[in-house]
């Protein structure tokens, strides 16, 4: 090893959630950490959704009094949208307004992972940001092969470390290339992603909390099922943060493919649906996003660990895609659950997958992968019965247009007889039981 | 330009997004000899931000557009052959959200 070539105890490979996480805990515990992040800044790259943040308030307590939070979530509601009409359900509690808030925040993750990149480094973390990573260093061969340090763009030497977490996030570039070259296919499937698009739109504060009937300060969260979304497997969303909505969707890749639809086009229908536009109407554009999802959830979650590596957040594809659209905070659980077996394994002095393979037991016991495993089934049942996404919330939409349609001259026991009649209509009773059956697993 | 929130067009959106362009280093190439013989063109129809265009030219060759990019990835999962090799910008370059 050359004199000035740097060897630290672990180096992070991605200033998000899961590589945040694991450097807060690893710096606080006296380690030599360094995360290396490849935007100007971390989280210039990410888009976001809800943050949950029960797991940072582990690592944080009260985070909310100092983190960059833009409004606290007091109200949810699912639309389904037809064609002309629509259905929601709406629901919240004043609750959710006092500490802690549910844990249910909204934020701008450019703000928000920069505040987080702070606080790892006042634990004692280095940050490199605007530093590429293009691969990781490799001592042995076959099953001895480990990884020791990271070849970062336009430096000579390799940095080393004893440990290297791959929290390089959805577009995983470096993580792919460490499973082929360790041989880390112990695995899950392959895994499926979704690509989602996000406008934020500016608004007055005063607006935003006229129209989602919100005191200052507290916020709403909005999914849209339904008809601007006929041929995806995935729906729309609507949040609302301080000064601007965030309105976007996202949607199975392979679903757009097969019905030749350009997710722009899809974001654009969204948006001009009649209901919809009347939520950011005045508003004005202020940022255009894209950014993948990993969405196979439990089956698709690769070998963990592998000799001088553990895969995080979204790069493991640890993603909870039903309604609960969870992925920050199992990004942070993984990210301690991997910092703890770094740990461990400095104690034990072997860094080898033997060692390492703790971090596994540990996340196969967490809350996350329990979570996961709850809707295990969800990316199958979504792909084998597209219906509990369209056909039939479209049929209980008509039903109560139908059930509340005024007619002159027409008794309301005749126009609900015939609503009812209309809901039954063409429905295939024991496909739709077995379908509802089906569905309960997506709740 | 349209101001028009409903109907503005993807360039107009594009343009309220911050990037730090490396016009002189294209971070994905494609191997038109392969898109030559691609039917569907999934990258064209997928990119959230027109980074794939057909040639004006010659409809089967691909015109890559990098200094759009958003970085997300999905054309890399999209494409049925392997032809788009796509490397992260250097260090600080490409999209920088403000907002995110």
């Amino acid at each position: 090893m050359a004199e000035d070539q740097v060897k630290v105890d672990a180096i992070i490979v991605g200033g998000g959630p899961a590589g945040l996480a694991a450097a807060h805990v690893l710096a606080s515990n006296g380690l030599e950490v360094i995360v290396v992040e490849r935007g100007e800044y971390c989280g210039s790259k990410n888009v976001g959704g809800l943050l949950y943040g029960t797991v940072l308030n582990k690592l944080i307590p009260n985070f909310w009094e100092e983190a960059p939070i833009e409004r606290s979530v007091v109200r949810r509601q699912i639309y389904f949208l037809g064609q002309k009409e629509h259905v929601s359900l709406d629901f919240g509690s004043r609750e959710w307004g006092d500490a802690p808030y549910n844990y249910t925040f909204t934020v701008h993750r450019s703000q928000f992972d920069r505040w987080f990149a702070g606080k790892a480094e006042e634990a004692g973390a280095s940050l490199l940001e605007g530093m590429v990573v293009d691969d990781l260093v490799y001592e042995g061969e076959g099953a001895g092969r480990k990884a020791i340090g990271v070849k970062i763009r336009g430096e000579e030497d390799a940095f080393l470390a004893d440990v290297i977490l791959l929290c390089d996030g959805a577009n995983s570039l470096v993580t792919k290339r460490a499973v082929q070259t360790l041989g880390m296919h112990e695995g899950g499937r392959d895994q499926h992603y979704a690509v989602g698009i996000k406008e934020i739109i500016k608004l007055p504060a005063a607006t935003i909390e006229d129209r989602f009937l919100l005191e200052p300060g507290q916020g709403a969260a909005v999914d849209f099922i339904g008809v601007p979304f006929d041929g995806v497997i995935g729906g729309g969303f609507m949040y609302t943060e301080k000064d601007t909505i965030s309105l976007g969707f996202a949607g199975k890749i392979e679903s757009l493919v097969k019905n030749e639809l350009r997710p722009r086009d899809v974001m654009d229908r969204f948006k001009q649906h009649p209901l919809v536009s009347k939520y950011i109407r005045g508003g004005e554009l202020v940022e255009y996003s894209a950014h993948m999802i990993p969405e196979g959830g439990f089956s698709c979650v690769p070998q963990l660990a592998g000799n001088g590596v553990m895969i995080c957040g979204d790069a493991a594809g640890l993603v909870n895609m039903s309604l609960y659209k969870e992925g920050t905070n199992h990004a942070m659980e993984s990210g301690m659950l991997a910092a703890e077996t770094v740990l461990k394994a400095k104690e034990a002095g072997d860094y080898s997958r033997q060692t390492l393979r703790f971090y596994e037991e540990k996340m196969y016991a967490s809350v996350a992968m329990a979570d996961l495993e709850k809707y295990k089934l969800l990316p199958e049942i979504l792909d084998t019965t597209p219906e509990v996404l369209s056909a039939y919330p479209q049929r209980v939409n008509r039903l109560l247009i139908d059930y509340f349609t005024v007619k002159p001259d027409e008794t309301k026991k005749a126009i609900q007889k015939e609503a009812i009649r209309t809901f039954f209509r063409g429905l295939p009773k024991l496909k739709f039981a077995r379908d509802m059956i089906k569905a309960r697993k997506l709740m | 330009m349209s101001d028009d929130l409903l109907t503005m067009t993807l360039q107009d959106k594009l343009y309220r997004t911050k990037y730090e362009p490396d016009t002189d280093h294209p971070h994905i190439e494609v191997d038109n000899a392969i898109c030559a013989g691609c039917v569907g063109q999934p990258c064209v129809l997928l990119c959230p931000a027109e980074v794939y265009k057909p040639n004006p030219n010659d409809a089967k060759q691909i015109m890559v557009s990098h200094d759009n990019c958003l970085e997300c990835g999905t054309c890399i999962q999209v494409c049925p052959h392997d032809s788009v090799k796509w490397a992260f910008p250097d260090g600080a370059m490409g999209v920088k959200y403000r907002f995110g």
